[in-house]
């Protein structure tokens, strides 16, 4: 049975819920979620400069936790994911058509976000669909949404001890070649190839944890995290 | 962060919903497809030692609506055994509570792309009536499809017909409960008009007539087919279950007469054309007795004093 996160409530939940702590909690795991590619859609969809998308995507996520943007959000009308990115469109219209820059010196805040990592994420992608704005925020989102199960994976490894584990994933599972199976990696490894299906079994089950966890992080409610659960690993889940 | 190309993204997605089977008989070799209930993968049984398919519920935890679907699937598959249906070798529980079925793996394509190849109406009809067949076997079992179409027909590479996809089947003994009023299951296009209503419930063996007189029609396309064939279509296609053949066993027999040449039952025909079937479907022997009448009047002829 997949273990479900811990925490039953919604993210909307923990936002509107009154107490400053779990608001600028549930903020920072919405932020962690979507930095990232709220940062390739800027560069991308909207070609702004990485100096500008950097400091528009800080002031967004300082301004929606100030002002309470996402509270407003009506889970009736659409996804939580379309109407963070129509926040988003909005509030860098704004800050065009006010002729500011982006650039927010005054901010309370900076969030610790790797830019520079994510721009270096941007140089090497081969080719990019921008031609529909949705489904590139939507990919985005999965892609850094493994990409944080990934390293909270080899994060839990590496704290029990178990660094072997995160390694034969990563070589079977993530960064595989033509000539890559199980005999391979318990050779390049020095592992049996018992070991090897053990270990797989065990750190899959793992991210896939992972991913629902971090999921729940992204959405707005419970409805929403089985649709997105649905749509992005085509699993029906029970919150 | 670790960079995912779009290609790493895909493999760590199957790799999530992969599933973690129980023992070393079955190896997941690679996916197959998927479908709104599950997932069907190429599989090895090493006890065997052959290549099986494998269907797993996309539902991760025991006792969901879904995994109930995939047994009763599984169970139905099983009881039905047929030439024409796939044939279910072996079922289980994953460790993580999603529930899977073993079953033969069919090599070939389905019916929306083997159609091509299907040139004559005899070709197009013969590979009809297997399809009925097999779905009257299921109603003489007490199973309604539900689902007919020309994706969930499979034409192999022996000529083999199999209908596939039975995840939305209903045995009519059985309490319908589960799909409360409103629940739209089936195809549009093949869907009966009692099905598009959303009263899936009462969705008998005329609701699989009707995806079958869709069928025939979806295989006539572009055609004028005899009067006699588009009367059986029709009778297939009524708005009304009352006014369609019973069962797909009354519609394979009215295929067997209109392939026989005798009268169809879809068709009220005048004395005059009843009579030009009977002539043509006997003509072999009318002309054989004509012969002998012409044979014995000039031998009486040529007898006569």
């Amino acid at each position: 049975m997949i273990p479900f996160p811990a925490t039953h409530l919604s993210i909307l939940e923990r936002l509107r819920g009154g107490d400053p702590q779990v608001r600028h909690a549930a903020f920072g795991d919405l932020a962690e979620g979507y930095w990232r590619p709220s940062y390739h859609y800027l560069r991308l969809q909207w070609r702004l400069a990485p100096e500008v998308a950097e400091d528009a995507v800080q002031a967004f996520f300082t301004v929606a936790f100030e002002k309470g943007y996402l509270e407003k959000y009506d889970p009736s009308k659409a996804r939580f994911r379309t109407f963070l990115r129509v926040c988003l469109d909005r509030f860098v219209q704004n800050l065009q058509k006010a002729e500011q820059t982006a650039r927010r010196g005054g901010l309370a805040e900076r969030l610790p976000l790797d830019f520079p990592g994510a721009e270096r994420e941007l140089a090497e992608r081969a080719s990019v669909d921008l031609g529909d704005p949705d489904r590139f925020f939507r990919d985005e989102t999965i892609r850094a949404l493994f990409g944080r199960a990934l390293e909270s994976l080899r994060r839990a490894c590496d704290a029990e001890g178990k660094p072997q584990v995160f390694r034969v994933f990563d070589r079977h599972d993530v960064r595989p070649d033509d000539e890559t199976s199980y005999a391979t990696v318990a050779r390049e490894l020095n592992l049996s190839v018992a070991q090897v299906t053990n270990y797989l079994h065990a750190s899959r089950r793992r991210f896939r944890e992972l991913i629902l966890t971090h999921l729940r992080d992204l959405v707005a409610d419970d409805h929403e995290f089985q649709a997105e659960a649905r749509d992005l690993l085509g699993l029906e889940v029970e919150p | 962060m670790t960079w995912l190309s779009n290609e790493a993204v895909d493999r760590l997605r199957d790799v999530a919903t992969r599933p973690e089977l129980p023992g070393d008989r079955y190896v997941i070799l690679r996916p197959l497809g998927r479908g709104g209930m599950g997932r069907v993968y190429v599989a090895r049984d090493n006890v065997l030692d052959r290549e099986v398919a494998l269907k797993v519920s996309n539902a991760p935890r025991a006792s969901t609506a879904l995994d109930e679907r995939l047994k009763q699937e599984a169970r139905v598959l099983a009881a039905l055994e047929h030439p024409g249906i796939v044939p279910v070798h072996d079922s289980g529980v994953l460790d993580d509570g999603r529930v899977f079925y073993v079953m033969k793996l069919v090599r070939g394509r389905t019916l929306t792309e083997h159609a091509g190849d299907l040139t004559s109406e005899a070709a197009r009809l013969a590979v009809f009536e297997r399809v009925t067949d097999a779905v009257a076997f299921a109603h003489s079992a007490g199973v309604v499809h539900r689902d007919l179409k020309p994706a969930n027909v499979m034409v192999g590479a022996f000529g083999e017909v199999l209908v596939l996809d039975w995840g939305v089947a209903r045995r009519l003994d059985q309490s319908s409960d589960a799909e409360p009023a409103g629940t739209r299951l089936g195809t549009v296009g093949f869907m009966a008009p009692e099905q598009s209503r959303g009263d899936a419930a009462s969705a008998g063996p005329s609701a699989d007539v009707y995806a079958l007189g869709a069928l025939l029609h979806w295989l006539l396309r572009g055609e004028t087919p005899p009067r006699r064939l588009r009367a059986i279509a029709g009778q297939c296609l009524a708005a009304s279950p009352a006014d369609r053949y019973p069962d797909a066993s009354a519609l394979a027999a009215d295929l067997a007469r209109y392939r026989q040449g005798a009268p169809v039952s879809a068709l009220r025909e005048s004395a005059l054309e009843r009579g030009w079937h009977w002539v043509r479907r006997h003509q072999a022997v009318i002309l054989l007795v004509l012969a002998y009448l012409v044979m014995r009047a000039l031998f009486a002829f040529a007898r006569r004093p």
